[in-house]
């Protein structure tokens, strides 16, 4: 864990990290903070902010508590964010470690497939699948891997190519070792890294992705999130502006910490890389 | 004969990070004379480069430099290419391959010698002569990437000299090369420096190819100045036992070989 | 078969470049016996490099043969070819690009250890002290990171990666000269002791003929992608016949210790 304390140690990696943090802590403690669905109506409707101890952060339209939603909601951004960051790092891995290491037609074949997913917009093509295939969770997190693999990817393939040339994969070959084990051995662990620093940002577009999904009514209806919530609150934007804009911050810190976290990450994995050198 | 063109008093560089702190270069006290050529002898981590870059500003951020480094020749801190020249160890990433040969060589001649444009090409040429590159007129529309190691070494030299500096500081210049060329190369600077009356300093790991045409030499290991002086007599008679070794292993075609002449 | 361990004949290997052919191998013919070193020396550029990398099957060749152990070298593929490279070993030159970043010097002496079953998983960690001493090194040195260690202490777990198979050829390309000047001695010295014992045969590339002198039996000199001249060390040394024999023997740095 060597690599979290060098990360503490940058301004970045410190509020990124604080930020995640009590995002995380947030969604756990959920159930503990505010029992019950929190899409159960909860008091009287459109109470204010520090009105009533009760509802800290006030009540919606329809008597739900806004703390309630907030949190859980915390926890629909945090793991459909992840999931689909962590399967579109999967695919986008494996496609390109196979076509770096393949190379010739299969690298052209491959090559010409993610081209074809970085061409359409990521949003429109989570819309469209969200929009054929029904609005469950794990479509949601599946439509916005659909979107975001391509560049995994290609910045995999990239590695690869560069990694391929270098003596120790050459070593690797001349004492014998099977393919296989030199692509995932020797190839992947160093391709890792720059890969590994894009999953941060791949992180935000997710969280926000599923957050528009749910903004458009095309999010899972039955549990809380920052998107529906945001939504809701557009009819009643001018009396009631908490409602809009306390998700919307929630969402806008979130994605802040995300990236300042990468931004630390980058840093201290740059640093190895100076250090090596 | 000539005066102090250099002169180095408790010079030491420490890279600053968070735990490390273990010196480059300790307490460094030399002088470099005007118009001599200096060899710098030391093997890894024996701070070499440290010193040359130190010499030449580019040391990074955050390193810390102790001790003085006084210029009586020149009365002021030298400036990059008007009065210093520096010859990187591996031609293939010190020259830009995005520029032409001439573009890179005259741009020295250009802005330290308020030469225009056109005046600082015809320089160029002139100066891809003097380091004896086969067909200059091709060569300064060539890119790096289109000559040989040994060529691009050469156009480094003359973009390093081109707007005649005082000094020349070739760091490791020679140790990329294979043997053949890297005796050309020597040549090459031996020559330039004693028609300019440069000052050349030679940073090399290479006893051998160093002695055999510099005036005096320095023998650095662990960051610290074990000896110098003239050539002849340091060879001769080593004071320090590091130099000693050094001597001792080198190899040539006359020393005996490791193996029995015939196979087993 | 007979007293040849390898019999390359007319190699030839071009490439297209900047539209013209260039010939880094034309009919390139050397045979090694069992037990000896030839020392191949040339030029950047003469062809070395692309020879020693046809030889290691990291590239192919347009023409020519190799016969390694009686049997035709270049036939072979797929799983009988890396069964096959436990028999040809290499070591490279630059001693830290030659390491995965994130190995230890244990997992690397392992690896051929496993791939070749030369000891059973209980036995390997005993076979791998055992070739960390043979090349000068401790059994606290396995659980180094490799890039911890110094060139030279690298270049030894590359010689000790390579001998673990017991191979019968290792092929040593430039293998001392990325070296500090008083490590190589130790290194050269290593392998010369290494071939008396095991009786392996080596090839030794170089550009520095004093180095190349220094271990072997007979030296092949390669200019322009040919073999311009073959001979027994000493006497290709005294007496050079090609122009870039002489060449070579010029630019050998002779160091002068007797005072002005």
């Amino acid at each position: 864990m060597s690599w979290l304390r060098r990360l503490l140690r940058t301004p970045e990696g410190v509020a990124g990290f604080a930020i995640l943090f009590v995002l995380l802590s947030a969604g756990l403690l959920a159930p503990v903070v505010s029992p019950g669905d929190p899409l159960k109506i909860a008091g009287r409707a459109l109470l204010a902010p520090f009105a009533d101890p009760a509802f800290p952060l006030g009540t919606d339209r329809l008597g739900r508590d806004v703390l309630a939603g907030l949190l859980y909601g915390a926890r629909t951004s945090l793991a459909v964010g992840v999931a689909a960051a962590f399967s579109a790092m999967v695919l986008g891995l494996c496609v390109g470690l196979a076509a770096g290491f393949a190379g010739g037609l299969i690298d052209e074949a491959l090559m010409r497939v993610v081209d074809a997913f970085q061409i359409v917009p990521a949003f429109l093509l989570a819309l469209a699948f969200v929009s054929t295939i029904g609005v469950s969770t794990p479509v949601v997190v599946l439509a916005i891997a659909l979107g975001t693999w391509a560049d995994p990817a290609r910045l995999t393939r990239a590695q690869v190519l560069a990694i391929r040339e270098q003596d120790y994969v050459a070593s690797a070959r001349v004492i014998g070792m099977h393919p296989a084990e030199i692509a995932f051995r020797e190839i992947l662990p160093n391709a890792l890294p720059p890969v590994l620093a894009l999953s941060a940002t791949i992180v935000a577009g997710a969280i926000l992705t599923e957050a528009a999904l749910s903004f458009l009514g095309l999010g899972n209806p039955n549990i809380a999130t920052w998107g529906s919530m945001i939504a809701e609150g557009r009819s009643v934007l001018r009396s009631a502006s908490y409602l809009s804009v306390i998700p919307g911050a929630a969402l806008a810190v979130t994605v802040l910490g995300v990236h300042l976290f990468s931004e630390g990450l980058g840093k201290v994995l740059g640093d190895d890389g100076v250090r090596a050198a | 004969m000539s005066g102090i063109f250099c002169s180095l008093r408790q010079l030491s560089v420490t890279y600053g990070r968070d735990r490390d702190g273990a010196a480059a270069l300790d307490g460094v006290d030399l002088d470099i004379v005007a118009g001599e050529r200096l060899a710098i002898i030391g093997e890894s981590g024996s701070g070499k480069s440290t010193l040359a870059r130190a010499l030449a500003g580019l040391l990074p951020e955050g390193a810390k430099v102790g001790g003085e480094m006084l210029w009586p020749g020149l009365g002021h801190p030298p400036r990059a290419g008007r009065d210093f020249g520096f010859v990187f160890q591996d031609p293939g990433s010190s020259l830009n391959p995005v520029l032409t040969v001439g573009e890179q060589v005259a741009e020295g001649a250009r802005r330290h010698l308020g030469l225009s444009w056109k005046q600082a090409y015809v320089r160029a040429w002139e100066l891809l002569g003097r380091v004896r590159i086969p067909q200059p007129d091709k060569a300064m529309r060539a890119f790096p990437h289109q000559l040989s190691g040994g060529q691009r070494q050469r156009v480094s030299i003359a973009a390093a000299i081109a707007a005649q500096p005082a000094l020349l500081i070739a760091d490791e210049a020679t140790s990329a090369l294979d043997v053949v060329v890297q005796a050309e190369i020597v040549r090459l600077l031996d020559g330039l420096v004693r028609e300019d009356g440069m000052t050349l300093l030679f940073i090399t790991h290479d006893i051998a190819l160093a002695s055999g045409f510099v005036d005096r030499i320095a023998v650095f290991r662990n960051a610290k100045l074990v000896e110098a002086g003239p050539v002849r007599s340091v060879l001769s008679a080593p004071k320090s036992d590091y130099t000693a070794a050094l001597i001792a292993s080198h190899r040539d075609l006359a020393t005996p070989p490791l193996i029995a002449e015939v196979p087993a | 078969m007979n007293d040849t361990l390898l019999s390359v004949e007319n190699l030839s290997k071009g490439f297209s470049s900047a539209g013209r052919q260039v010939a880094a191998l034309d009919n390139v013919s050397l045979t090694i016996a069992p037990g000896e070193t030839l020392g191949l020396v040339g030029a950047s550029g003469s062809g070395k490099s692309t020879l020693s990398r046809i030889l290691l099957r990291l590239l192919s060749s347009d023409a020519g043969s190799i016969r390694f152990e009686g049997a035709d070298w270049l036939a072979l593929d797929g799983a009988p070819l890396r069964r096959k490279r436990a028999r040809m070993q290499m070591v490279f030159q630059d001693p830290l690009a030659a390491f995965n970043p994130l190995a230890t010097v244990g997992t690397v002496l392992d690896d051929p250890l496993r791939i070749h079953g030369i000891a059973a998983k209980d036995r390997r960690p005993g076979e791998i002290v055992m070739l960390l001493e043979r090349v000068g090194l401790t059994a606290d040195h396995a659980a180094r990171p490799v890039r911890s260690l110094s060139g030279g202490q690298r270049q030894r777990v590359a010689i000790a990666r390579a001998i673990a198979t017991k191979p019968s050829l290792l092929v040593l390309d430039e293998a001392v000269s990325a070296l500090d000047v008083t490590v190589r001695g130790r290194i050269l010295e290593l392998l010369v002791d290494l071939q008396k014992e095991q009786g392996i045969a080596c090839l030794f590339i170089s550009h520095d003929l004093a180095v190349v002198r220094a271990v072997s039996h007979r030296i092949a000199v390669m200019d322009g992608g040919r073999i311009v001249e073959t001979g027994p060390a000493a006497a290709v040394v005294a007496a050079p016949q090609s122009e870039a024999a002489r060449a070579l023997v010029a630019a050998v740095p002779r160091l002068v210790t007797d005072p002005c």
